[in-house]
């Protein structure tokens, strides 16, 4: 097979990238030209490109829809069950920050801020559908380049620049351990690739030099753990969440989420010599360390939440510690087929993605971007000023509790069986920690609903609609309690394919 | 049929979502109404379901489950192995909705006490009115799902989504002190609820490792265990945990302490709806889980701590009650204490005590909210419920009045009336069980007639004395609080009279529950468990990936 004939064949199985990709080079490219000398241009501008956005999502997604699943483990990409969830999840949630960030925006910004929203959505894919270390490295980096720059667009305030700041360098500082963790691996397998890696692994070829190797898995998780805000590698979330927009927020709570359980999805099982999801289980110093990052995770981030007065220096805790709950199922694994960890996980980060693009977005439409909520005392008795958004922001917070009526139970739920069924004392902690986090992080959250609800409000002041948001907040209220009432088809479509 | 039960649970949700979406547009006063509309819709409903319930029949035969819902509707709501292979066994939730004699009669008490918790708010709820009616309707159709919830995990998310309702409803409309009682009343159930939940996971993967097809299905799990009872240090582990989140609902003393304060500071219909239905959710989920699943913890670690804590509850709670000036709290801790009688009953384990203690729990939702509604009557009157600034009212409001000696003496349990009944059943219940905690629960009796009465004393008669009304008219009870109260009143003095409907009703489900205890008494028990540390390893519980437990320990036997 030539190289063309290669290339040709891999680009068939990555056509929802393509169309993402192709959609962010026109809008890089012609950009630019459509600003005028003082860099300024109609408001017109920034509703063309979203719809441009919106509808290239939309042919992605009608692509990954309508196309089947092959599996495919060859050459540069590897397509499988995993890469249909990745897929799904990270159109969706781009079409919902597409929403967000729409009007956030000036118009001769707009083409740089969605071409960078949807950079984040393909990097997503292409860390899912990588088969070799260094292109996931360069997944990773598509993700956080186009981050710095969503970072840094909407000003030049202080908080911009140090939100920007702080990511730029603990990113890097974050890639350059995964880079490094790559090459420890390389030394020992000789290869980047990553069916490469399971061989070298496996059984029958025991590797020479097991600390070398145990360095290496440790530097890449570490990497990753950056992306996850697992603790301690958590510190720079709240400063960037509370210098970001609502939009990059929302992106930022979930996107990384995502690619960082992902790549330890793809990695994990190839540290244990395995190619496939099905029957995998992180055994020995792995497992200790994602337990212990897990419990740390967990504890940490809702403790650092309690004393928090920003709302974003608040949920940006809340997400650490949601990333705490996902690891939880991550150190379980498969071990048991009927109560699958990575179903659990993967389950849960739909639920989580739900309530907190659902939460950041119903905070974009209950002010507009003229007075943004930023304070804790700013949802003082919302309720009264806006029902709608204030019902369904406490039902997202709900989901994040995990109460029912939402998906954020069930998700809760599922990761609570799948930790105590492993039947070991580490299972159990886990399980307990998980049960006494859940009653700590009520705290905070009740304290949201309870200033929503039996506040007064500050001067009734009347804001613009802001009806996009509202849509993708009502959306996501409504996927979450749909989560709830029919999860199955879900569960079974998780299910299905991650095995 | 099955239609009626579902109608129950979907009518106040339903009305609940009309009352949020039509916010802004309906004036105030139709949002009453509506909601009184869908109140009496959802009672003429549980009517018609207790119309058409038949009490079980063969329940005493010795090969059913001890839990028999019937009219059941089940279908599949997650299951967490989602291959077509029949070989793997795992966790799968259902939305399995039943009814017994238990279940339907607090299901109609919820509905009864929902009219007049809405009737009682149409002048004490002054803004916010059609939040205020959906937030009760979603706090009727938790309650109602939890008592027709047959599946262990519906129950559960039934169990908790009570909380969030009544949360809002202390929260925003209730007195000074609203923040700090929703937030202490919220996270100190949570807390214990969250325990539960992982008793109930544990449990739940102990019936997957035993091969269960429907591993949370509460009748299934209460046959399996009833065939195979697991081994008393388990049975007691898992008691511990699922009663944690029970001891605190109920609330038995020392985990009381959000109840006053809860009380204080709801709304009247709040308080009405807290102590009539939703305190029995940890009774009834006594009845309903640790009680058949776990024979040999309830017997040997149930009748003596938990006798023992709620014959403590009737004292303490007695003495407290007796203590205060806010006639509030007076009937708050008046719960307490009475609750202590219903728990007493229901930890006999016979025949006679369960009756009564589930007699307790209509008679305490009954008595209590009406109560509720007479302090809510004269707050509404006086704003105020203090007894030193109130007396002689029997001069003003002579109805009143009436309702409150009439109510006062079922609650402290005068023969005649409802209280007398399920006091009596209970008390001589225990007696059979464990004389003592008996003999020291029976001195409540008087404690009782003493709290309650110096209340009536002090506020009914003597001198009139009534705070400044600032020249507002002070009026007797009204057409609207009669029709609110007087079904309470006649149902007290029904049950009192004629109790033999209602334990018809209840009685067989509750034999279906009882005879575990009778066939399986603790001694034969205790002897067929393996005791020593390598037997309890060969049983293995929750030892690590076991084989099926229930075969191991099927072949020890």
């Amino acid at each position: 097979m030539t190289a063309i004939e290669q290339i040709n064949q891999a680009a068939a199985n990555i056509v929802p990238e393509i169309i993402l990709l192709a959609t962010v080079c026109v809008m890089f490219l012609t950009g630019p030209f459509l600003v005028d000398e003082q860099n300024r241009s109609s408001t017109v501008l920034r509703h063309r490109w979203g719809a441009l956005s919106l509808m290239s999502l939309l042919a992605a997604g009608l692509v990954w829809y309508l196309e089947p699943a092959t599996d495919i483990n060859s050459g540069p990409i590897r397509v499988d069950g995993l890469v249909w969830v990745v897929r799904g999840l990270s159109l969706l949630f781009g079409g919902l920050l597409v929403l967000i960030a729409w009007n956030q925006v000036s118009g001769e910004h707009a083409a740089e801020m969605h071409a960078c929203l949807l950079s984040c959505v393909v990097g997503a894919n292409f860390v899912a559908l990588s088969n070799d270390l260094v292109e996931m490295f360069l997944a990773l980096e598509l993700v956080s380049i186009a981050t710095y720059i969503l970072l840094c667009i909407p000003g030049r305030s202080r908080e911009t620049l140090e939100s920007t700041l702080k990511y730029f360098l603990l990113s890097i500082f974050s890639s350059a351990l995964f880079l490094y963790g790559v090459s420890w691996l390389f030394g020992v397998a000789g290869t980047t690739s990553i069916p490469g890696i399971v061989e070298a692994m496996s059984a029958e070829n025991a590797v020479a030099n097991p600390t070398v190797l145990k360095m290496g898995m440790a530097l890449v998780i570490m990497g990753i753990a950056f992306r996850l805000t697992a603790v301690p590698f958590h510190f720079y979330a709240p400063d960037v969440f509370q210098g970001a927009t609502s939009s990059v927020a929302a992106m930022l709570s979930f996107i990384p989420k995502l690619v960082g359980i992902v790549a330890l999805l793809r990695l994990l099982p190839a540290f244990a010599g395995q190619i496939e999801l099905a029957d995998w289980a992180p055994s020995g110093s792995i497992q200790q360390l994602l337990a212990f990052l897990a419990v740390v995770t967990m504890f940490g981030g809702n403790l650092l939440a309690l004393g928090q007065r920003n709302v974003y220096r608040l949920l940006a805790c809340s997400s650490i510690a949601h990333a705490g709950y996902m690891l939880v199922g991550l150190t379980i694994g498969n071990a048991d087929p009927g109560v699958g960890g990575t179903t659990a996980v993967l389950f849960y980060l739909a639920a989580y993605g739900l309530m907190t693009v659902g939460l950041f977005a119903l905070l974009t439409a209950a002010r507009g971007a003229e007075s943004p909520i930023r304070l804790v005392s700013d949802l003082s008795g919302l309720s009264q000023v806006k029902p709608v958004e204030s019902l369904l922001m406490a039902l997202c917070l709900f989901s994040m509790t995990g109460l029912p009526p939402t998906g954020g139970f069930l998700g809760k739920f599922g990761l609570f069986v799948t930790a105590w069924s492993d039947g070991t004392w580490m299972g159990r902690i886990l399980a307990i920690s998980l049960a006494v986090n859940t009653v700590i992080a009520a705290w905070y959250y009740l304290r949201l609903v309870g200033l929503m609800y039996f506040g007064s409000p500050k001067e009734s002041e009347s804001h613009s609609r802001q009806p996009l948001p509202l849509i993708a907040g009502v959306t996501c209220a409504i996927g979450t309690l749909l989560l709830f009432v029919m999860p199955q088809q879900i569960w079974t479509a998780i299910f299905n394919s991650a095995l | 049929m099955k239609l009626l039960l579902l109608l129950s649970l979907l009518l106040p949700i339903f009305g609940a979502v009309l009352l949020l979406l039509f916010q802004g547009a309906t004036r105030q006063r139709t949002a009453r109404w509506i909601a009184l509309g869908t109140a009496v819709a959802t009672l003429l409903v549980s009517l018609a379901l207790l119309n058409e319930y038949r009490p079980l029949v063969g329940a005493m035969m010795p090969d059913n489950s001890p839990v028999q819902p019937r009219f059941e509707i089940r279908y599949p709501w997650l299951e967490f192995d989602a291959s077509d292979s029949q070989e793997t066994r795992s966790v799968s939730l259902e939305m399995h909705l039943g009814l017994d004699g238990i279940s339907v009669s607090l299901i109609v008490l919820t509905a009864l006490l929902t009219v007049s918790a809405v009737l009682i708010s149409f002048e004490s709820i002054k803004h916010r009115e059609s939040e205020f009616y959906a937030a009760l309707l979603a706090l009727e159709a938790g309650l109602i799902g939890v008592f027709c919830a047959f599946d262990l995990i519906l129950f559960y998310a039934f169990f908790e989504l009570t909380l969030i309702p009544l949360f809002l409803i202390i929260a925003i409309w209730g007195g000074a002190q609203r923040q700090q009682a929703a937030t202490k009343f919220f996270l100190y159930t949570l807390a214990g609820s969250v325990i539960t939940l992982i008793g109930v996971v544990a449990l739940v993967v102990l019936a997957v490792r035993a091969g269960l097809p429907h591993p949370c299905s509460i009748p299934d799990i209460s046959a399996w265990l009833q065939r195979q009872p697991l081994d008393p240090q388990t049975q007691v582990m898992l008691f511990c945990l699922l009663s944690a989140g029970f001891l605190v609902k109920v609330p038995v003393v020392p985990f009381h302490t959000w109840l006053p304060l809860a009380h204080v500071e709801a709304p009247t219909a709040g308080s009405v709806l807290l102590a009539g239905v939703l305190l029995k959710l940890g009774t009834y989920g006594f009845l309903r889980i640790a009680i058949p699943f776990f024979p040999y913890a309830c017997t040997a670690y149930g009748v003596p701590i938990i006798g023992a804590l709620s014959v403590v509850g009737i004292i303490y709670g007695s003495f407290c009650a007796l203590a205060q000036q806010d006639i509030k709290k007076l009937v708050a801790y008046s719960s307490v204490a009475h609750l202590g009688y219903c728990m007493l009953g229901l930890f006999a384990l016979n025949v006679e005590g369960m009756t009564g203690g589930v007699l307790q729990m209509i008679n305490h939702g009954l008595s209590t909210g009406a109560l509720f509604l007479i302090v809510g009557m004269i707050y509404d009157r006086y704003h105020t419920r203090q007894l030193t600034e109130l007396g002689g009212l029997a001069q003003r409001l002579p109805l009143i009045a009436v309702g409150l000696v009439f109510i006062s003496m079922a609650s402290i349990g005068l023969p005649g009336l409802n209280g007398f009944v399920g006091e009596f059943l209970s008390l001589a219940g225990m007696f059979q069980r464990d004389w003592v905690y008996a003999a020291l629960g029976a001195t409540g009796v008087i404690l009782a007639a003493w709290y309650m009465l110096t209340m009536i004393q002090h506020g009914l008669f003597g001198p009139l004395k009534e705070p400044d009304t600032h020249g507002e008219v002070i009026r007797d009870m009204g057409l609207r609080e009669i029709f609110a109260l007087a079904p309470l009143a006649f149902l007290c003095l029904w049950l009192g009279v004629l109790p033999e409907k209602a334990i018809s009703l209840i009685r067989p489900d509750i034999a279906a529950i009882a005879r575990i205890y009778e066939t399986a008494p603790v001694n034969s028990l205790a002897k067929s468990v393996p005791t020593t540390a390598s037997d309890r390893e060969l049983a293995g519980a929750i030892v690590p990936m076991g084989e099926p437990r229930a075969e191991v320990y099927e072949s020890f036997r």
